[in-house]
């Protein structure tokens, strides 16, 4: 479960004119286990910002946000650190790696976290990665050559490959084909089914309908500005 | 769970100029922070203070080795000397600073093993060996001297030199400083799959904060001897919240 409550968010840019930039105020939101929510509104209304608060990327002003009953507090990183390990996958929209470290590697590094069979784990790898239609021979390439929507399946693997009882989603099929992109969101049903909290942002209306997300526009939702 | 080493209000002056001052930091086991600032920000001062290099004037360094907590600072020069031999290691920006360069890559390799009383020629010839195929230098390398060795392979050798008594605290000035990106990449994949493979704690100094980004859980950032931001490493590279973090983070050129 993912709770946020009453969080005011703003951005103080002191190098350009000790600029403020509100973002949220009283900004209240929750997801259930076996729900799926859907962020919707403009560019800049702050969709990926509310997944950067509940992974801990950025923080907030006042409120909290609760995740399995654990509050995020920013004194404590070790805590988040935790918390990630065993609680948050995160699919962001780029991806960031190694250069040279080899797709299957960075794909296995998730569940090596929790598991120490080598073997096992790879196994694992190898059949998310034909789920998702990657191309045997780019396994032990790195994937910082590969096309975006390569690119964004390799990160979706590292997303999915563990079962997180929370999963935050940053746009997961946005350059993807229609083949490719029904096979990741048939993968993001299992996990709801298995009973993940999860919250993305999701581009096209068909998607979010085939998720049967429940849609939240957040100018509609939290009163900055 | 403890922390490995926790550094409590840290100082080191050089006569009246500050190195660095009121330094806090706690590293966990498996946990790597990253300290990072402009040159003359104090980074390296305090990455010596902490590991045995310079002698701090005022503050507390607390280990714990097996439970008991060591204080670092106040115990005898020959316990000091062992603890650094076993427990700590440091990994200098310029591996010729860390490897004798007129000894064999093998013999490098065993130095510290026979520090710690080691003696069995068979045993040490296959550490020597096991750790050579870790940091993927070939085999047949190990009785040539350094001197014959490329800058990235000299890194991971003195990564190896000191890694081989399976130490617990490492810490790293720069350790991909002068080496050009291609080997720098190599260097990083070795160092995360060692921190992940052998439970290292680390202490890494950088200025290169996409270094520290793909390295570090937790951030300390310098200026003029002090810590003016820390907490979660992508936190503070995201949402920056002191103006001097703004400006280091907003300065770095994109690709």
């Amino acid at each position: 479960m993912i709770e946020l409550n009453n969080i005011t968010k703003k951005f103080t840019l002191h190098n350009q004119g000790r600029t403020n930039i509100s973002v949220f105020k009283n900004l209240n939101l929750k997801i259930n286990p076996g729900e799926i929510v859907a962020l919707t509104g403009p560019s800049g209304v702050g969709k990926s910002s509310i997944l950067k608060m509940i992974y801990g990327n950025y923080v907030f002003q006042s409120g909290e946000i609760k995740i399995n009953n654990y509050k995020i507090d920013h004194k404590y990183p070790r805590n988040i650190i935790e918390l990630r390990k065993n609680t948050i996958g995160y699919v962001s929209q780029f991806l960031r790696v190694i250069p040279r470290v080899p797709t299957i590697e960075i794909v296995m590094e998730p569940l090596l976290e929790i598991n120490f069979d080598q073997k096992e784990v790879r196994e694992r790898a190898e059949k998310i990665l034909l789920d998702l239609n990657i191309d045997k021979n780019l396994w032990n390439l790195s994937p910082l050559t590969f096309s975006g929507g390569e690119q964004q399946r390799v990160n979706v693997a590292r997303g999915l490959i563990r079962n997180y009882p929370c999963l935050l989603l940053d746009e997961p099929t946005a350059s993807l084909d229609n083949v490719n992109k029904d096979i990741v969101l048939n993968l993001i049903n299992e996990k709801k089914d298995k009973g993940s909290s999860i919250i993305g942002i999701f581009h096209d209306e068909s998607s979010r309908k085939y998720l049967n997300a429940r849609e939240i526009d957040i100018t509609k939702i939290s009163h900055a500005n | 769970m403890e922390p490995i080493l926790s550094v409590q209000n840290l100082n080191k002056y050089y006569g009246d100029q500050v190195g660095c001052k009121n330094m806090n930091m706690k590293l966990y086991p498996g946990e790597v922070v990253g300290v990072v600032g402009e040159s003359g920000s104090g980074k390296t001062t305090f990455i010596n203070s902490i590991s045995g290099n310079l002698n701090p004037d005022r503050g507390k360094i607390l280990i714990n080795k097996d439970n008991e907590i060591i204080n670092f600072l106040e115990i005898s020069e020959s316990l000091k000397r062992l603890l650094i031999r076993t427990e700590l290691a440091f990994v200098h920006q310029n591996p010729r600073d860390g490897l004798r360069l007129d000894v064999s890559a093998g013999g490098n390799i065993s130095e510290r093993l026979m520090s710690i009383g080691q003696r069995n020629y068979g045993n040490i010839r296959q550490t020597i060996f096991k750790w050579l195929d870790k940091v993927e230098i070939d085999k047949s390398r190990v009785d040539d001297f350094p001197r014959t060795f490329s800058g990235g392979m000299l890194q991971r050798l003195q990564i190896a030199k000191n890694l081989v008594t399976s130490p617990k605290i490492i810490f790293m000035d720069e350790p991909t400083g002068g080496l050009d990106v291609s080997v720098q990449a190599k260097i990083l994949d070795l160092l995360r799959k060692l921190v992940r493979e052998l439970h290292l704690s680390v202490v890494i100094v950088s200025h290169d904060l996409a270094v520290i980004r793909l390295l570090a859980d937790k951030i300390i950032v310098m200026k003029n001897g002090e810590a003016v931001e820390s907490g979660l490493c992508d936190q503070v590279l995201d949402d920056p919240q002191h103006s001097y973090t703004q400006l280091l983070v907003s300065s770095v050129l994109q690709v």
